[in-house]
């Protein structure tokens, strides 16, 4: 099948069950989605709808018992592990609920940590992280461990490592679950203008109806499956 | 590459003060201890019973060494996924707690090569005082210390194997579940 040149992530037909104490939960079943580059994706659904579980199988992270899923051109459903690391390390710009930053970093190691493993060289690093603490407006916090910060600024620094490799796709799972209305709004902004400014594409997983208004599209989930489109 | 994770393996486990303080407290003592049963075992004092310490000794480390890898890996798991989702390959993560793990051994070792120079000055200073004379004070060689430093490394090397292997399991999906969940 021919992809579209500006399509991002295509899902064809993908289906995943869960055995859960001997009971057959079917978390996503025949979904078929298009997300193409540089949109701004929200999806929508209650509690155990398969929101989070669409979000794994769209990241590699999970893969689904059938169908394809193709990322910037590539079926991962299929992949190594080591080709999806790279592909995540590369493409992919994660932003999690619970924030995840490493307690014993500081604010610039936790998003220069990313880099690591890479060939760039210790300086090369540490102006990226620099580069992402200022895009999210939190450089004066740069020597700060997590615990010395607010739940708000986590979800920033958190947001400054999704970005520090400037990656085609951010996927961010309940990124404001967490968070007081106002940093719920800084995070939404900032997720916004990294939309538009880098022209990076973005899914957000997420059980508030009220953040629809950030995005181009948003899937509404139920029982599994899309029930809309809008 | 694998040289900058395990600088920054080193970093991260200066950052765990208690926990590090906590091994590498018990490793000097059980490579000091050890060493000095060597000693004694090579200078036939004590006679087979030194002999016996230091099989006790090197079985301590070596159930030690499985312990803190296992503490590595297991009270890091959130940390691990996190990692892995953000891109790390399981050789990247190995490399940080191979990093953490030979790191205080070695720090273990080198604390005991300081310690033994105290100990000598202080052994050398009550026998020429004439102090405490009722008691045996014996001098460590070194060589007692590097045969005791090798099998100990061996034992990294067993929890080594441990941990990667625990960290292979170490799904990043993880990550992605709330806190306590």
């Amino acid at each position: 099948m021919p992809i579209d040149k500006d399509t991002m992530i295509e899902a064809i037909d993908v289906n995943k069950e869960y055995r859960r104490a001997g009971a057959i939960i079917r978390a996503l079943s025949d979904i078929n989605l298009t997300i193409k580059s540089g949109e701004f994706v929200i999806v929508q659904g209650p509690t155990g709808c398969g929101k989070s579980t669409l979000l794994n199988v769209l990241s590699g992270l999970d893969l689904p018992d059938s169908g394809k899923i193709i990322f910037d051109g590539e079926n991962i459903a299929r992949a190594t592990e080591d080709r999806l690391s790279k592909i995540r390390r590369q493409k992919i710009g994660f932003v999690f609920q619970d924030f995840n930053l490493v307690p014993t970093l500081t604010a610039i190691e936790n998003i220069s940590a990313l880099l690591w493993p890479t060939v760039l060289r210790e300086k090369e690093i540490e102006n990226r992280a620099i580069a992402a603490l200022r895009d999210v407006n939190l450089l004066e916090r740069k020597d700060h461990y997590p615990v010395q910060m607010s739940g708000g600024e986590k979800q920033r620094c958190g947001l400054a490592r999704a970005i520090v490799h400037r990656p085609r796709v951010i996927l961010a799972d309940e990124p404001t679950g967490n968070l007081d209305p106002e940093s719920e709004k800084q995070v939404m902004d900032l997720l916004k203008k990294i939309n538009k400014d880098m022209e990076t594409t973005i899914i957000v997983v997420t059980h508030r109806a009220s953040l629809s208004s950030y995005a181009d599209k948003v899937i509404s989930m139920e029982k599994g499956a899309i029930q809309k489109i809008k | 590459m694998a040289f900058r994770l395990w600088k920054k393996a080193i970093l991260m486990t200066l950052r765990e003060k208690k926990m590090f303080t906590v091994f590498i407290l018990i490793y000097t003592s059980l490579i000091f201890l050890t060493s000095l049963f060597m000693q004694l075992a090579f200078t036939g004092n004590l006679g087979g019973i030194a002999g016996f310490f230091v099989l006790i000794f090197f079985g301590v480390s070596l159930l030690l060494s499985l312990l803190y890898a296992w503490i590595i890996v297991a009270r890091n798991r959130r940390t691990w996924a996190t990692l892995k989702c953000i891109g790390y390959t399981n050789s990247d993560i190995n490399s940080l707690v191979t990093g953490k793990i030979f790191f205080t051994t070695f720090l273990g070792f080198l604390i005991v090569i300081e310690i033994l120079f105290h100990y000598t000055a202080g052994v050398g200073y009550l026998q020429s005082a004439n102090l405490l004379t009722g008691i045996p004070l014996v001098l460590i060689d070194l060589i007692p210390v590097i045969f005791t430093f090798i099998p100990f490394l061996a034992v990294q090397i067993i929890a080594l194997l441990l941990a990667n292997r625990k960290i292979y399991k170490v799904r990043p999906i993880i990550a992605l579940k709330k806190v306590g969940e």
